[in-house]
Formats: C-alpha cells, structure tokens, sequence
C-alpha cells in the first residue's frame, strides 16, 4: 500500500538510556507507520523494545535516564520528537491515547470510576458537573458497560479486570483520540473476556476510523486484529508486513521462530512432538554488540551477521532485516 | 489391581467469608463443589477454566495447602485428605507443586542451590553430602549449569526460574506434581522450552501431571486428558483427542472458539461464540445448571435443575442437560 497516507510515521527513532555501565541504546531506528482505520501490531518478547517505542511516541520515556536521541515521530504533519512538552500535553490523552496491561493498577483504588473519567473529561475538554456525569455515563455506555449508571458510583476494587479495562478503554476514549495505543491490554485477562475486550476494540475503531497500535506477545491476538504487525527484537523492527503474509510465510529466522514455538489449536493431533524452541534468551540492552542482535540465537548465523546490523530489506510491501534474506521476500 | 496415582472423590473446598455484619448468615465461597478426577502413572490431566473457577483452590486441596471441606483425596491409593503433622510430611514426598509466578515462588535472599535442596531438607531426605548430590543432578536434569546453584534468584531470567522451581519440584521424586499455569508468566519463545522440558521430564520419569492452565492450545500440547472447571464444577472430562475434536459442552465450545488461532484469523474470529459477562459469583451460584445465565443454548430446564456430569461415551463425561445421543452418536447442543 504505497499510497496510504500514515497517521503516525516513526522514522529512525533511536531512545538511549544512561546508567552505571554507559550508554545502553534501547531503541535503534525504529520506523513503523499506522494510517486512519488501521491495527498495526507490535510483537516481541519482553525487552524486545515494544513498550518503549510505545512510551517514546507519547514522550513518556522518563528523561533522565532515557532520552530520544535519534529519529522522527511524525503524527498529523507535526513532529513530536521535537514540540514542547506543553504542545506534548495537548496531544497526549487528546488526539493520542494509551491504555495499559494492568487495569488494576492504572486506576486509583481510592476515587470512584466515574470521577475518575470525569478527571480525564474536565482535564482535556472543561466538561464539569452534570455535562461531564452525562458524557461520563455515554462513555461507559459506548465500551457496553452494563448497569453504567450504577457502575459511575463504584470503585475500582468492585470491578472484574474485564470491567476495568473497559473503564480504562473509556477513559481513553473520552476526547475521541485519532490513534490507540493499547499496551498488553489482554494480558492479565482471561480468553472468553478478551475475545469481548477485542471486539470492543475493533467496533470503536471501525466507526471512529481510529488509528490502533496494539502491542502484544501473543501471535494469535495479532492474527486475529491486526492489519500490520511489526516482529521487534532488541530494540529494533527485524520484520515488518501485512499481518496474514507475515504470518504465512514469516521471512526472518525470529519470526519464524516465534510462529513456530506457539501449540497451535488448530493443528491435527500432534504425536506429542517437541515444540520447536527458540534457544536461549532475548539479550539485555548491555549485552547489546555490533551486529545483528538476534545472531546469538539464530542457527542461521554467518559472519556478517556477527560484524554488521542488515539493513531492510524492502520487496513489495514487506520489510526484512536479515542478512540472509535480501532478495528472497517474495 | 493398582492404584491411580491421584484419586479425588467428591472434593468440596468452600470458604467462609468474614461477616461485616455479626447477625448476618455466614456468606460460603464454594471454590471447589463436588469434584472426581483420577490421574495414572505418567499421564497428564489438562485442568482448564476462567479465573476464579476454582483450577488453583483444588490444586491447593490436593496438597493440602487449603482445608478441605469434605470428600477424599488419595493418593496411589492412600488417603491424605485427614493427614496431619508427620503423615502429610511423608506424602508430601509423592506430590509437588510447582508454582504459576516464577518471581514470587522463590525467596530472593536464597541461593537457587538451598532453595532446590529445601524439599530434601524438609523432608528428611538423605543426609548432607547426598543431598548436595541431588542438587547437582537436579540443576543439569533441568538444563541449569551446577555452579548456578550459588547464585541468588534475582540473577536468573523468567524462565530460568521456572527451571529452578521445576527442579525444587522434582527433589523429593514425587509420582505427582501439581504445575499451576507454570508457562502463562513466561515469554512466547520462553514456553516452548519449559513445555518441552516438562514433557522430557515426564517420560524420562514417568511423573503424572495435574495440570493446570487457561490456555487451551498449551493444555492441547501437554495433556492426555482434559477436564473443564466452571464455577467449583467439573463440565467436561474427556480424553483430549475426543475433547479437542468435538468438546460437548457449551462452556468448552466457546471456550475453545475464544482463543485467537494464528491460522486464518478472520474465518475463526467470525465463527466465534461469543460468551456475555463475567462468570458469576461461587458465594451465590444461580440455581441449576451454572452456565446457565451464560449460556446461548440454555433452555427452562437448565435453570431450574442442576445436571449431573454423566458419561456419554468411554471415557467422554458432561454436565449438560442438552447433550444427547443421535442414532449412535453423541452431539452436544452447540456446533463445534
């Protein structure tokens, strides 16, 4: 899809972050790109670098220690790699929102649902009083909240995960944003509750035409929602593509990997054959060296794999950096 | 004629709510209410359900970690429902447990060696030197380096951990070990080993299995039958392969249909049964069949009168009034 416009285009985006031992670069150049109406999932084991691109296109990389150091994170024209934080605030819960993989711990035990929803509607649009109850109720109403009158009074501790996450999914939906970006936001929740939680998801988007980035390690969820899907992996995207060509004919040695360890539910009885195995461990961000970061597990590695980052590949509409993929996308 | 490794008999474990108000009825959570199993040597019972179905409270009772109401426990044919003090000690010899949190199940201000050699400490297992013995054994058994044993938990990633409670697991040689959701913590790329090293585990020692999980496509992979919990109740009890290819009751359809398949995202997402709501309170179960407020297919009856698990083919059992029998075949009320 060479002319779609993107709503949200990363380019080359670099986050490092200083400690004890240096500089550990936890970002590099990532570029990914999400237009109106679209799911682009992100998917990677954890410290592949998948909540912190999250955190990096809202700017909420704590600074210190971490810091954009390279790259651009163009949204709507502007880019917020460089506007003030003020300019940052207006955007960040109005026209860019999040909701996190814990909703037991993103909302405050001690304040009710609905004040806590009216917070967000006062804070970005000056709705107070009975305007703000009202949409509060809408909002609460729009994620099928049953009873949400009712539910308006109650605090969080009288809430499933199912019904807090839909609170959550409320709250960031209140000022109508143009991208979601959904971190885990099933994680902690059980199947029959996430396939609701998905259609939720899908419905707002349909007929809001919002952007959606959905961060996941679950190949499955991917599949089944998003358009996209980016493969990350210490700090970088090693594929990128259409979710149903990505997963059908996975180009990088980690792709394929991760596509292959997953029991599948769908497969013929297995004989109880091994799982295929991903050895060893994602690398930590100090262990990080030249090369290509997936070398130490990968059982297809040559020298240049040890020496050189690959860069991407590009055929049609598929991104793959691998060295030993250059011209084999297909 | 020999023993099942695990027999559970009509198991009950209800907890008493504390009262706010002292003239109020004593409100019971009926975590586990009335459930049979049995368990042979070497084999792998997948026990599947929502949160709060009751998986881990009737793990718990098996090794006696939480008061059992009532019914009865045995393992290889011996009671340990009403064991105390130096009898459960013993039989605790013959089950393990091996925890779903690989952070929170081992003590951060131990070395991974003592936490291993506990259970052989605890147990009165072997003396000094043979006990050291054991450990070593057991950290290459689950593909740890020995010399890791003087490292603190802290030092080890996720699923290293998981190794280090396998092996603590596996310590005192138990017939049983009880593993509640010892993948769903862990890393895509991460589960595939400690599955696999279960598996290995197993048919090098022929150790049985109850295990626990919500995520049907592990439980697929890893057992050789299936039970399926709702609310403190057995649903579904078959073998996998019959389970898997035709679950009966609806509770297992739409649980099986709510998992995202990696094949053909979009055919399965439409089919799919959708189930409305959270499962409803263990404290105040509704009145007969308990999926049925839940349930797309329930009928007057399903409200009023609580099925029996009954067995409608070898092998194959179900709690559900609208399973029946079809010129020779059993069709369950949902399409699957």
């Amino acid at each position: 899809m060479a002319d779609r416009v993107p709503l949200l285009s990363v380019e080359g985006l670099c986050v490092d972050f200083e400690g004890t031992r240096g500089i550990a670069r936890v970002l590099s150049g990532v570029s990914l790109s999400v237009a109106a109406g679209e799911t682009l999932g992100i998917v990677g084991e954890s410290g592949s670098g998948k909540s912190m691109t999250a955190l990096a296109i809202l700017r909420l990389v704590p600074d210190p220690p971490g810091r954009i150091s390279r790259g651009r994170i163009v949204f709507a024209g502007e880019d917020l790699a460089g506007v003030s934080p003020q300019r940052m605030r207006e955007i960040r819960g109005n026209k860019i929102s999040m909701i996190f993989q814990e909703p037991m711990t993103s909302l405050n035990p001690v304040f009710t649902v609905g004040a806590q929803i009216c917070e967000t509607l006062a804070l970005h649009l000056g709705l107070r009083g009975e305007a703000a109850r009202r949409r509060a109720v809408e909002l609460l109403k729009d994620v099928r909240i049953p009873a949400a009158e009712e539910r308006f009074g109650e605090y969080p501790h009288q809430l499933s995960g199912g019904m807090r996450q839909r609170v959550m999914i409320a709250m960031a939906m209140a000022c109508e944003p143009a991208l979601l970006i959904a971190d885990e936001p099933t994680t902690a929740l059980d199947v029959t509750v996430q396939a609701q939680i998905f259609d939720l998801l899908r419905d707002i988007q349909r007929s809001r035409g919002m952007g959606l980035i959905l961060i996941t390690h679950d190949m499955g969820a991917i599949a089944e929602m998003a358009d996209r899907v980016a493969v990350m992996y210490g700090g970088r995207v090693v594929e990128e593509g259409a979710t149903r060509d990505v997963l059908e004919r996975p180009q990088h040695p980690y792709t394929r990997g991760l596509v292959a360890c997953v029991p599948d539910l769908d497969a013929e009885f297995p004989e109880r054959r091994a799982l295929t195995e991903i050895p060893g461990l994602v690398p930590s961000i100090w262990e990080l060296q030249e090369g290509c970061p997936f070398a130490d597990r990968c059982a297809e590695t040559m020298l240049s794999c040890r020496t050189a980052m690959p860069p991407d590949a590009r055929v049609a509409d598929r991104r793959v950096a691998c060295w030993q993929r250059p011209e084999r996308v297909a | 004629m020999t023993h099942p490794v695990l027999q559970i008999e009509d198991l009950r474990v209800h907890y008493r709510r504390r009262r706010i108000n002292p003239f109020a009825a004593a409100q019971v959570v009926h975590a586990v209410d009335g459930v049979s199993l049995s368990l042979g040597k070497g084999r792998t019972l997948g026990l599947v359900g929502e949160s709060g179905c009751g998986k881990t409270s009737l793990a718990r009772a098996v090794l006696r970690l939480v008061p059992v109401t009532s019914g009865s426990i045995s393992l290889a044919g011996r009671r340990v429902d009403s064991l105390h003090g130096a009898g459960l000690r013993e039989a605790r010899r013959g089950m393990q447990y091996i925890f779903q949190d690989p952070y929170s199940s081992l003590n951060p201000r131990v070395r991974a060696g003592r936490i291993v050699q506990s259970p052989l400490d605890v147990l009165r297992i072997g003396d000094a030197p043979s006990r050291e013995a054991r450990v070593a054994e057991l950290f290459a058994a689950v593909g740890l380096r020995p010399e890791q044993r003087a490292l603190f938990p802290h030092q080890f990633s996720g699923g290293q951990r998981q190794r280090i409670n396998i092996a603590r697991a596996l310590a005192p040689e138990p017939s049983l070990i009880v593993c509640d959701e010892p993948v769903s913590a862990l890393d895509v790329a991460i589960r595939a080993q400690i599955l696999n090293l279960l598996v290995r585990l197993q048919q090098e020692r022929g150790i049985a299995y109850l295990f626990i999980s919500h995520d049907m496509a592990v439980v697929k992979h890893m057992a050789d039958d299936v039970a399926v919990m709702y609310l403190g109740q057995i649903v579904e009890r078959a073998p996998s392969r019959a389970f898997f290819r035709a679950p009966l009751h609806p509770y297992s359809v739409a649980l099986k249909s709510a998992v995202p398949s990696v094949r053909g995202a979009g055919a399965t997402s439409n089919a799919r049964i959708r189930l409305a709501g959270d499962p409803p309170s263990p404290i105040d179960p509704p009145p007969g069949c308990r999926f049925a407020p839940r349930c797309p297919v329930a009928v007057g009856e399903c409200h009023q009168t609580l099925p029996a698990l009954r067995e409608v083919a070898p092998g194959h059992a179900v709690r559900c009034h609208r399973v029946e029998a079809k010129g020779g075949r059993v069709v369950g009320p949902m399409p699957t």
